[in-house]
């Protein structure tokens, strides 16, 4: 049960949504989706999800394409939010998880447990539009995995959401792929994706810029950080041949640096002028490796 | 087919539950019953049901043996007590105004010729009409005593005519007044109900779907259900409510009839309403909403706010309105060769094939063909709307009908 996703084009007319992607997501694996706004992850979700037709290419779950008839094995947490106002917890989830083929009388069981995992027992008989935003959320996200479904595709889950809320789901979200659930998620928030993604794919206007592993990906990547901590202005080092830019902060410096050995020369320099608290040669983290490769700043 | 069927069942109880459809149907159901009973309810305010027979003053001063005044006072058929006065014009005239008498009635000159004068200050023309007839009749007894007929003879004279009306060609139909009136009212009261019911139900389809597309519930439900079986679960299940709402208005009409108990829809059953009429008419109800109803989904799936809406339908409500001038102007010609052509355009089919059956004869052929032409369009123009609605429920942005339904066929798109 791999999700292949092969050469798969989506054009609108004259615009060019999605270009020539590709990527496979192995079965109970966590996928991340990265790019920036516009740059092609929602419509990608919706080639997977069956709701576009690819242009070119092909889209298979357990290989063969998803269709409405295997909806059910699908769960998704749509970017823009969205329940009904009018009706209540229980309500929805029924007309819902109905849609996806479970039972009324097993329905509930589950949703309650949800609620208690979520602590917010107390949400079942309350109207959508009486809760706050968090907790919306909450509930859409139940809306996506109470059926247990194989394929799990959540498109921007942390947004808007407050840290303790978002540990809540990141937990729900662990837990889930670790009863077997592909998870293929997007975000903007590069800090959740490293820490849950062991694959990924950064998507800029439509085609792939980078993919791979997530430890292969950040070793690959040629420019390195360095932290330099010291009691006197930094700035000379600037002169220094391979370092990219430097930025000063109240305890030192970070530097990028082309590669590796620029640390060198900038470590001799450094010793020529003073002592230094801390010298450091970091590995890039993804905020750093998606604004050099999709080229724009994104919002956190 | 299953997930159809939910969704037909969430729509509906959706409807069903609000509480606008309680109200609305709890309005219609008091306002029906009290319609139907308003003559009773009146009537027991003004206490008209049982007035007395109110009395006239006979002053006879024709030349008769045997007066006529008698004659009056003892016809016992009229809603009248006449009364055969024996004083003077004056005399009666100042115990009318005492209200002794309601009328005074002075006839003179011979039966033939008779002059007949009647005061009174009750303003009811009836009273005077009828008091005229009673009088006609006394005095065609006289003139027929006079002239020596006999029963027989009078029976003769009175006979009616047997007067039959038949078609030109066989099987076509001849109308009467009668029939003519009843269809008449028949047509223009179904007429209405269809440009009624199409517009209501067109946009509370419309409204239906621009809700759920405002509230972006739609992409996670149309992430379960593909987007063409949920469109058609909404029409049907907004067209079950409506039939809910007409079998409301139905039991209204028929407690209304229990408590006023006065029988008036089997009176209409029995002569004014014809079944096979009815029948078209829901057939017509039923295509003519298949019809506006695909196109209001679709209009409602290319909005993105449920403010929207009203703009988005107004082609469709226009269209509906001048299908429903036509057919009012259509009632008074219903023979006219523009009627005639335009029965066949399917928007204007179930209200203009409905008059022209409903008004003229209409050969069995014909009305074969239209209903299956818009049968055939109503197919189409769903599919089209399907096709739409597909995309336009990912859509969101400015709304424009052109602009909206170019770019939803481009999202829409079956590659391959």
């Amino acid at each position: 049960m791999t999700l292949v996703i092969d050469n798969v084009t989506k054009r609108f007319g004259s615009h060019q949504a999605v270009d020539g992607v590709s990527l496979t997501v192995e079965k109970g694996s966590m996928f991340g989706m990265l790019g920036a706004n516009g740059a092609g992850k929602t419509t990608t979700f919706r080639m997977i999800l069956g709701l576009l037709d690819p242009t070119s290419g092909s889209v298979t779950w357990d290989g063969r394409p998803l269709s409405y008839k295997r909806t059910s094995l699908i769960g998704y947490l749509p970017e823009e939010r969205g329940l009904y106002p009018k009706l209540t917890v229980k309500e929805q989830i029924i007309y819902l998880m109905r849609l996806k083929g479970m039972k009324k009388t097993s329905i509930v069981p589950a949703l309650q447990e949800w609620l208690e995992t979520f602590q917010v027992p107390e949400y079942e008989n309350k109207k959508i539009e009486e809760l706050s935003k968090g907790n919306q959320q909450k509930i859409q996200f139940i809306a996506a995995v109470l059926h247990k479904p194989e394929l799990l595709i959540l498109d921007e889950p942390f947004s808007g959401l407050d840290p303790v809320n978002t540990d809540m789901l990141k937990q729900a979200v662990e837990h889930i792929q670790k009863q077997g659930t592909t998870i293929v998620f997007s975000s903007h928030q590069m800090k959740n994706v490293e820490e849950m993604c062991e694959d990924l794919i950064m998507l800029k206007r439509g085609s792939a810029v980078l993919q791979g592993n997530l430890r292969d990906i950040k070793r690959s990547y040629g420019v390195k950080n360095i932290t330099v901590q010291a009691d006197y202005n930094l700035n000379f080092l600037q002169e220094v041949s391979g370092v990219l830019d430097l930025q000063q902060n109240k305890d030192g410096a970070v530097l990028r640096v082309k590669d590796e050995t620029i640390a060198e020369p900038v470590f001799q320099r450094i010793a020529e002028k003073g002592f230094v608290r801390k010298f450091e040669v970091e590995q890039p983290s993804l905020h750093d490796i998606f604004i050099d490769k999709a080229g724009v700043e994104h919002d956190e | 087919m299953n997930n159809f069927w939910i969704t037909v069942a969430h729509t509906m109880t959706k409807r069903v539950r609000s509480k606008s459809f309680f109200w609305s149907s709890l309005v219609t159901l008091i306002l029906v019953i009290g319609l139907m009973n308003a003559a009773g309810v009146l009537s027991s305010f003004s206490g008209e049901e049982d007035r007395e027979q109110q009395n006239v003053a006979v002053l006879d001063n024709t030349s008769e043996e045997e007066s006529m005044g008698e004659a009056l006072a003892s016809y016992e058929e009229s809603s009248f007590a006449y009364e055969n006065y024996s004083g003077t014009e004056e005399e009666a005239l100042a115990s009318a105004e005492e209200e002794e008498y309601a009328f005074v009635l002075t006839l003179a000159g011979e039966p033939a010729e008779l002059d007949a004068v009647l005061y009174g200050s009750e303003s009811d023309f009836q009273d005077g009409q009828e008091i005229n007839q009673d009088v006609q009749r006394i005095k065609e007894g006289f003139v027929t005593n006079e002239l020596n007929l006999d029963e027989q003879q009078l029976a003769t004279i009175y006979a009616p005519v047997s007067f039959s009306e038949q078609p030109l060609t066989e099987g076509a139909e001849v109308q009467t007044e009668e029939a003519h009136n009843q269809a008449y009212w028949m047509v223009y009261a179904l007429v209405f109900a269809i440009y009624l019911l199409v517009i209501m139900f067109g946009s509370m389809i419309a409204t239906e779907v621009a809700t759920e597309k405002s509230s972006r519930v739609m992409e996670l439900i149309v992430s379960s259900v593909n987007p063409i079986t949920q469109m058609f679960g909404k029409l049907v299940g907004i067209g079950i409510v409506g039939l809910l709402n007409v079998a409301v208005l139905a039991a209204a009409a028929f407690i209304g009839d229990a408590i006023s108990g006065d029988n008036i829809l089997e009176g209409l059953f029995s002569e004014a309403i014809e079944v096979s009429l009815l029948l078209y008419a829901l057939l017509f109800i039923v295509l003519g909403y298949f019809l506006y109803g695909g196109i209001a989904a679709m209009l409602g799936a290319l909005v993105s706010r449920a403010e929207e809406v009203n703009q988005a339908i107004q082609p469709l409500i226009y269209v509906a309105m001048i299908a429903f001038f036509i057919a009012i102007f259509g009632l008074n010609a219903p023979d006219a060769t523009i009627i005639h052509i335009l029965s066949y355009i399917p928007f204007f089919t179930p209200q203009l094939l409905f008059l022209r059956i409903g008004m003229t004869s209409v050969p069995t052929w014909e009305i074969i063909l239209i209903i299956v032409i818009l049968t055939i369009s109503a197919v189409l123009i769903n599919m089209l709307a399907a096709r739409v609605y597909k995309g336009g429920v990912l859509m969101y942005g400015k709304f424009s009908i052109k602009n909206g339904m170019k770019q939803a066929f481009t999202i829409s798109k079956k590659e391959k």
